[in-house]
């Protein structure tokens, strides 16, 4: 399908005005591609650089090892663990918060709702809480001794399913991602529900008029109509997975044993904690690819038939 | 209005760097505008207000008594000294004294460069000897080259100190009529008594991990010699962690475990929240250090106390401990003499008064006639301190051993809490990290 917004954009794609010269532009950049270079293309630079060698990050001397970071990250167990659960955590940050966004943005829009900006703004409000909040928050929630989670299992007579969330070697990462999903889905929310103010009216109509249930609507409608901003929102959110850092560093710092280390906290601990600044940029850096990689594939089957960008 | 804002920021980040610019050539001038006056300048992490306030009146009296020297003092949270202390201490400006962090890390790093004064002289001349014990003093010695921790030139002293020892509630003590144990038989008895009693005997949370070293280790400092935890802290002599002693120290804390020993769940109590729940009256006994004690004097109608880890009948035993983060002199300096003087003056009768009445732990003698309350939970820690250091018997904190030892061991010892892993595996995967360190020391 295509869209008419879309239409004019890919008109005007890598073209002046008539009588305007394209260089004109470039200037007009230049103090936020100044910005962007000191402090993030340098810093990318400088870590990529940093990876090839040996350094405590306080010595002022360092020793050139080549790709030796590389080749120990390959074997390093706790890397590929790490690894490992920011997988697991694409299924809570991403693959879940989509399939409730969805149902709730096709739920408020559908019919209309008394109260619909009330529980726009709820549903939202995760969100727009610092992580660091929301860490300090569920932990307790998750509290075996007085949080609310165990003492309402309790009061229900379910006492055998309270459990120290945090502590348990076959919970604690369901736990942790859970606080992803519940963060999560107020944006995809968001996203879902603007995308589909713009899908028009007419599709929904002339479709009934065919005998379409809501369900066939749904699929056959909505979800193709919003699918720049599912592409949008994979992005986003398994970005957001494979770089998951805060949530971990609040909760459980990779505990218990190892059953919550993601990549993050590792070149957190590898770098600050450990001293091993060359291992923990090179991690960085098998990161950043990783998250490119990723970034563009999906960017790549969100966009259209011709090839448009999402 | 983009690239507006974006001016904006230019324009306040170009601000910015004057005004930092000109903060920094501002240390140069007091020596500059009067030759006659002695400038030393003093690099600290005292940042805390209390604290802060301790080294305020200590510099104020030492300039009192040094008429002509003026004392420049700069401080710094320890992250920020860390990372700033390397590079200012090679310059010919850089401070005359500085807090420099203990461990191979920190000052190890900094006498292999080369930029620490030794201190065997003074040593000497004030005789520092007699205010530290030897097993103190090795916590700031190096080898010359720093390759070597634990032995050679002294190079830094600590004004302050720690012990790990169990605090007890004194009023579920005294309801129930249990008393201080003086033997770890008698402990472990205590242990079961509280538990039939239906109160958690000790209260605990491992969900942020590097306090469960700490119980762990203040078992194992019972059943090793002095020698064998001396040389795994400093590396030396080519020692296991995977002994009989270290398997039979987990097997004890497993069983503690899995006798309900600890509060129930945990595995999912952070350490700030177990104390809490100490604090609030949840709870006979907690393991931790010293530091706990100013948190459990205020916010609480409680009464506790503290002792050491009691050792097994008739033997003696070490308690884990060690001194805060000590003073050094640039190696540098244009008034080494002067700096001497100054770090005496840290490590001074006077000095200890005055962090006591802080509530802060000092690593020397209090002065005979001291007006600081010695009763009390402060005064319990005050004569645990007092007992280890007099007697050589200051443990170390195990995780020094290697730089990824304390992160290893969190997440062995959760493993092995949470029965995912036998004492026996946990020694041996702890000395995994420990002999690979060693291989990588030798080469």
């Amino acid at each position: 399908m295509r869209l008419p917004g879309l239409f004019i954009s890919s008109m005007r794609r890598n073209r002046a005005y008539p009588g305007e010269h394209a260089w004109k532009g470039w200037p007009y950049l230049l103090p936020a591609f100044l910005v962007y270079f000191v402090f993030t293309f340098l810093p990318i630079l400088e870590t990529i650089r940093t990876s090839l060698f040996d350094w405590d990050g306080i010595s002022p001397t360092r020793q050139f090892v080549g790709l030796q970071n590389y080749t120990r990250l390959i074997a390093d167990s706790q890397f590929l663990t790490a690894f490992f659960h920011n997988l697991v955590f694409i299924i809570f940050y991403c693959i879940i918060p989509i399939l409730v966004g969805l149902l709730l943005a096709s739920l408020l829009t559908r019919r209309k709702i008394k109260g619909f900006t009330f529980f726009r703004t709820v549903l939202f409000i995760p969100q727009v809480i610092s992580m660091v909040v929301v860490g300090v928050v569920w932990r307790w929630i998750f509290n075996p001794t007085f949080g609310p989670l165990n003492v309402l299992l309790r009061a229900i007579g379910l006492q055998i399913w309270a459990k120290a969330w945090l502590g348990d070697f076959t919970w604690a990462l369901p736990a942790v991602g859970s606080i992803g999903t519940w963060v999560q889905y107020g944006f995809c929310m968001i996203l879902f529900l603007a995308g589909m103010q713009r899908i028009s009216e007419e599709y929904y109509e002339a479709s009934s008029l065919d005998g379409a249930n809501a369900f066939q609507q749904f699929i056959h409608i909505t979800i193709p109509g919003l699918r720049p901003e599912i592409g949008v929102a994979l992005i986003t959110t398994i970005i957001a997975a494979l770089r998951v850092f805060d949530l971990v560093f609040t909760t459980t710092r990779g505990g218990p044993g190892d059953s919550t280390l993601v990549t993050g906290f590792l070149i957190y601990r590898s770098a600050f904690l450990q001293k091993d600044m060359g291992y923990a940029s090179a991690i960085a850096t098998i990161l950043t690819v990783v998250i490119l990689a990723i970034s563009l594939l999906i960017r790549r089957f969100s966009s259209d038939s011709k090839g448009e960008p999402a | 209005m983009k690239s507006l804002k974006l001016t904006t920021i230019l324009a306040i980040i170009a601000v910015l760097l004057i005004a930092s610019c000109a903060k920094v050539a501002t240390p140069t001038e007091p020596s500059g505008a009067n030759t006659t006056e002695k400038t030393l300048v003093v690099w600290d992490q005292f940042y805390r207000p209390v604290e802060s306030s301790v080294m305020d009146t200590l510099n104020r009296e030492f300039e009192a008594a040094h008429p002509g020297v003026k004392i420049q003092r700069e401080v710094k949270v320890l992250e920020d000294l860390e990372l700033t202390l390397p590079l200012a201490l090679t310059k010919a400006d850089g401070p005359d004294v500085a807090q420099v962090n203990q461990g191979r890390n920190s000052m190890g790093a900094l006498v292999q460069a080369g930029v620490l004064l030794p201190l065997d002289d003074y040593v000497a001349q004030y005789q520092w000897g007699n205010v530290f014990s030897t097993s103190v003093a090795s916590r700031n010695s190096f080898s010359a080259d720093g390759r070597v921790f634990g032995q050679g030139s002294l190079y830094g002293v600590s004004p302050t100190a720690e012990v790990v020892g169990v605090f007890y509630n004194k009023d579920i003590f005294k309801s129930n009529g249990w008393k201080v144990p003086a033997t770890f038989e008698e402990f472990e008895a205590l242990l079961k008594d509280i538990k039939a009693k239906g109160i958690t005997p000790i209260s605990f949370g491992s969900l942020d991990g590097w306090n469960a070293i700490h119980e762990f280790s203040s078992i194992q400092h019972l059943l090793v010699s002095q020698d064998y935890i001396n040389n795994l802290t400093y590396g030396v002599n080519n020692v296991s962690f995977d002994t009989p002693e270290n398997v039979q120290a987990a097997q004890i804390l497993l069983d503690w475990s899995k006798a309900g020993y600890f509060t129930d769940g945990y595995p999912g109590i952070g350490y700030d929240d177990s104390n809490n729940l100490f604090k609030s009256g949840q709870g006979a006994m907690t393991i931790t250090g010293s530091w706990l004690t100013a948190e459990l004097l205020t916010g609480t109608d409680q009464q506790f106390g503290f002792f050491l880890m009691p050792p097994y009948s008739g033997k003696t035993a070490m308690s884990i401990g060690g001194v805060g983060i000590p003073f050094s002199i640039r190696k540098t300096s244009l008034e080494p003499e002067l700096s001497a003087e100054y770090l005496n003056w840290m490590i001074s009768p006077r000095a200890a008064e005055l962090w006591a009445e802080a509530g802060m732990l000092p690593a020397m003698n209090l002065p005979a006639d001291t007006k600081v309350d010695t009763k009390g939970l402060f005064g319990d820690t005050l004569n645990a301190w007092n007992t280890i250091n007099k007697n050589n018997l200051v443990g170390h904190y195990i995780d020094w051993a290697t730089p990824t030892f304390g992160d290893t061991l969190t997440a062995e010892l959760q493993k092995l809490l949470g029965g995912i892993t036998t004492p026996a595996d946990f020694a041996a995967a702890v000395e995994k990290d420990y002999s690979a360190y060693l291989a990588e020391q030798s080469k």
